[in-house]
């Protein structure tokens, strides 16, 4: 009788967190809130706003720094010192502004061709002027050459169908499909090569020269996997960057990169500080942390291709399982947002706001109870409707300790429905190779802002779900190709609003949390860092002029907490 | 002729451990696609994308061929392109190997120097406060996981002494070859070394102090100790002596430990050799980069060893007759 009572009881509570929950966001607005960049420090000091030469710590390694040896959106912003592209800051914020373009505009009413007018006078840091031969080259480039992080935006989605130069300054594109984001997502995320020095490269992954940009540093040496040494580029058609030279060093343990930090032989860490460290250093005189978005996340991978995932509701059911706010509690101390905010980023701006994934364990129970996964053999825990028993592996990567511990609370959050799982803890590597194979039941991750706050991206890995599931899902699968069909902005982030309605409804990936970006540096070295959403604090912009790098960043002048 | 059946016998080890670097980076979960295009792009390549990307790294040829062709590489002296680097194989091992051989020389040489010192006098003082002492110490220290005692070394004389650099293997910036540069790689090398070094003497003290126990029971010290000699001369020319050859054996042997514990060191210092380039390529799974390393590796502990088997009738007489 006690514990009928208890169940009502906690039932009601849920309805009433659930009832609360969407008050709170009903006076949402139509996108999401920008986010919140700031100092955390005790003191906000007041250091110098140029420097002769910075030492940065990094993490991970870049190759010579070209679209082909960065593999993934980590380092994006290495890339991006040297690179400029057609419209920045990023895809993510959805206000990308004209960088190296002056004009983008779309020429069809079907969304599928647009001009390009380009902005005159920049050159390559080769002294040579920069031209629409440059633009067409690189998409066509992109288009036919070796896959990378960046080629899916000429090859899959949109589909250049055609390239053609107009004059000196001048280009127009023609895709496949509609492309009606082409100048908020596709020219703020493609980085502009040079035609003259990547014309004669058959095998850009065997290109081991440096690359030449028309950013605003240059890169002057490099030994793989040791540093960086780049170089203020005079002549930026942005204005001379403040800092003249740039030595990013590669350090791959955390413990070595934010002692080296504490220790003085490190100007900044181009890594999120842990939670722990953050109220460590809070008061650290020689120290300032700021806070900036970072647009990371975490989360649970659930596998469409083993069953009985294929089932929707049965995900549905694992999501419900989950309470991301105790994560977010005990892992990050409270350092970040919790999950049940769902899929994309919470602070994208293509995030349907009221989004939301409830923790619901009775709903849980039931639905899993619905489905015939009761406790057969009376061990106590449930067993699959055919009798066999549970025991689910959650696979996550072994250097990971935050994820580990998420892991371990998932394990007992499904256990607390009766659902048997285990923790395989292994090499990152394996971990890919699991996701390949499909060897895996759930893998605990961490996604950066190109799979988390790029409306692309969100289309591309759904797509990708679809490939790999067990059972088709009709109604992802219409809503996805209306996306693709949809030929305006707005249209296409009301379907695509849809699809992450849907998505988080029958989650093929639960989110756990968002950290909080907190990024430390020493401010007796520089203090004039700006936060740019995706990027954290260590990114070109920080290294511009003030006037300059105005509608791209947001500096760090206030206090957040 | 016996030199000839020795150095046949390392040559057919060689081809064999060839074949085994060759396999093990193959026989890990995952491949180099995995790592240098992450999940976010390969999640939405079509399979006719992915057969060409396996095509650009060789992936699409049989293993007999890959093996072929990797073979035909080493005589030609092409060990391929780094996947995840971007840069010739060949060039990034031997910029790393100086690095690798500074710190595990050193290392070896403090481990050695150290070690058999203080093996030494602690079986010359067998039972007395000094074998005491050094004992449990060397249980201590030699218990001690290498990375947690890198970073109470880091801690202590980087961030709160000041006194010392917590990574890297030179200054960034300073001139190679000036004095500027040649004390910065002085003050980086302190570290890791005691961090290595310190570690591996634990072994050698253990291995000095039982040799010599072992030979100081021996007819021939009783002997000399007859003749009236010193008690320092007996231990350096009559038992010292003797009681090298497992230390020498135990060298050699160590440089293969030396570079295994190099990874944790360099990766923990950040030091650029070719043990953080291993756990990188692991990492990576960058098959032509390990297989370089490997290939690297293989040669130096199958040169040592045969450089001990010469060594040993020079230092063993007895060696000479049995051979």
């Amino acid at each position: 009788m006690a514990q009928v009572a208890l169940k009502v009881f906690a039932f009601l509570l849920n309805l009433l967190m659930l009832a609360l929950g969407s008050a709170a966001h009903a006076g949402d607005g139509s996108s999401a809130q920008p986010p919140l960049a700031g100092m955390v420090s005790a003191m906000d000091h007041q250091g110098p706003r140029q420097a002769k030469r910075l030492k940065i710590g990094i993490w991970n390694s870049a190759g010579n720094i070209t679209t082909y040896t960065i593999g993934n959106s980590w380092n994006d912003w290495l890339l991006w010192l040297a690179f400029d592209k057609l419209r920045e800051p990023s895809p993510y914020g959805g206000k990308a502004g004209n960088w190296l373009a002056t004009d983008i505009r779309r020429v069809s009413d079907d969304a599928r061709t647009w001009e390009i007018t380009l902005r005159d006078g920049v050159k390559w840091h080769d002294g040579s002027a920069f031209s629409a031969e440059d633009v067409a080259f690189t998409f066509d480039y992109y288009r036919k050459g070796p896959i990378n992080r960046w080629t899916h935006h000429t090859s899959a989605l949109p589909r250049f169908e055609e390239i053609k130069v107009l004059g000196r300054l001048r280009l127009r594109v023609r895709a496949k499909m509609p492309m009606p984001n082409f100048d908020l997502i596709t020219a703020a995320d493609l980085p502009i090569l040079q035609k003259k020095q990547w014309q004669e490269v058959d095998n850009p992954r065997a290109f081991t020269g440096l690359a030449i940009g028309t950013g605003p540093y240059r890169l002057v040496e490099y030994k793989a996997d040791e540093f960086y040494r780049y170089q203020a580029n005079p002549d930026y058609w942005k204005g001379k960057p403040l800092v003249d030279e740039l030595i990013l060093v590669m350090i791959k343990d955390p413990q070595t990169l934010f002692t080296a930090l504490k220790s003085g032989e490190l100007d900044g860490a181009a890594r999120s500080l842990p939670p722990e460290l953050v109220n460590q250093w809070r008061d650290d005189p020689d120290i300032e942390i700021a806070k900036a978005p970072s647009l990371w996340g975490v989360w649970l991978d659930i596998n469409l291709g083993r069953a009985p995932f294929d089932d929707r509701d049965l995900r549905q059911a694992i999501a419900l399982a989950i309470n991301p706010d105790a994560m977010v509690r005990r892992i990050l101390l409270g350092m970040g947002t919790s999950g049940s905010r769902g899929w994309p980023h919470v602070d994208s701006f293509w995030t349907r706001p009221d989004l939301r994934v409830g923790y619901d364990p009775v709903k849980a129970k039931r639905l899993l109870k619905a489905h015939g996964l009761v406790d057969r053999d009376g061990d106590g825990w449930r067993d699959l409707p055919g009798g066999r028993p549970i025991d689910w592996q959650i696979k996550v990567a072994s250097n990971r300790p935050l994820l580990l511990r998420a892991a371990q609370m998932v394990m007992s959050q499904l256990a607390a429905v009766g659902l048997r799982a285990h923790v395989q803890a292994v090499d990152p590597a394996s971990l890919a190779a699991a996701w390949k194979t499909g060897r895996y039941d759930f893998r605990v991750m961490d996604i950066t802002p190109h799979g988390l706050a790029d409306q692309d991206m969100l289309a591309l890995l759904s797509k990708g779900d679809n490939k790999r599931a067990l059972a088709p899902e009709t109604e992802k699968e219409a809503i996805l190709n209306r996306w693709l069909k949809a030929d305006s902005r707005a249209d296409r982030l009301k379907i695509s609003h849809e699809l992450q309605a849907y998505q988080n409804a029958y989650p093929s990936r639960v989110m756990l949390w968002y950290p909080d970006g907190y990024f430390a540096y020493r401010w007796q070295s520089y203090d004039n860092y700006a936060s740019s959403a995706g990027y954290g604090i260590f990114h070109k912009y920080s290294f511009l002029p003030r006037p300059q790098r105005a509608q791209v960043v947001d500096e760090l002048t206030k206090r957040v907490d | 002729m016996r030199y000839l059946r020795l150095v046949f016998h390392y040559a057919a080890t060689l081809l064999v451990a060839l074949g085994i670097n060759f396999l093990l980076p193959r026989i890990a979960p995952g491949d180099p696609l995995d790592y240098l295009l992450g999940e976010e792009t390969l999640v939405a390549l079509s399979g006719k994308d992915r057969l060409r990307l396996m095509a650009e790294f060789g992936l699409d040829r049989s293993l007999p061929e890959q093996f072929w062709l990797y073979l035909v590489g080493i005589l030609q002296g092409d060990f391929g392109l780094s996947t995840h680097l971007g840069q010739p194989v060949w060039d990034i091992v031997i910029s790393r190997l100086p690095w690798t051989l500074l710190l595990t020389g050193s290392a070896l040489v403090l481990a050695l120097t150290l070690g058999s010192l203080l093996g030494v006098l602690a079986a010359w003082r067998r039972g007395g406060f000094c074998d005491v002492a050094t004992m449990a110490g060397v249980l201590f220290v030699g218990s001690l996981p290498p990375f947690w005692l890198a970073m109470l070394l880091i801690i202590l004389f980087s961030t709160i002494l000041h006194w010392l650099p917590s990574f890297g293997a030179y200054e960034l910036g300073a001139v190679p070859g000036t004095l500027d540069w040649l004390l910065g790689v002085g003050k980086r090398l302190i570290l890791p070394v005691l961090a290595l070094g310190l570690v591996q003497m634990a072994s050698v003290l253990l291995i000095a102090r039982s040799s010599m126990l072992g030979v100081l029971e021996q007819d021939y010290i009783l002997f000399a100790r007859a003749k009236g000699l010193s008690e320092r001369w007996i231990m350096v020319r009559h038992a010292f002596r003797n009681a090298l050859l497992p230390l020498v054996t135990h060298a050699m042997v160590g440089i293969g430990g030396l570079v295994g514990g190099a990874l944790v060191i360099e990766t923990v210092f950040a030091y650029p050799g070719l043990g953080s380039l291993v756990v990188g390529s692991v990492m990576a799974r960058d098959y032509p980069l390990l297989q370089g390393i490997f290939v690297l590796a293989t040669g130096s502990v199958i040169l040592a060893n045969l450089l001990a088997d010469l060594l040993y009738p020079l230092i063993d007489p007895r060696t000479r007759i049995e051979g």
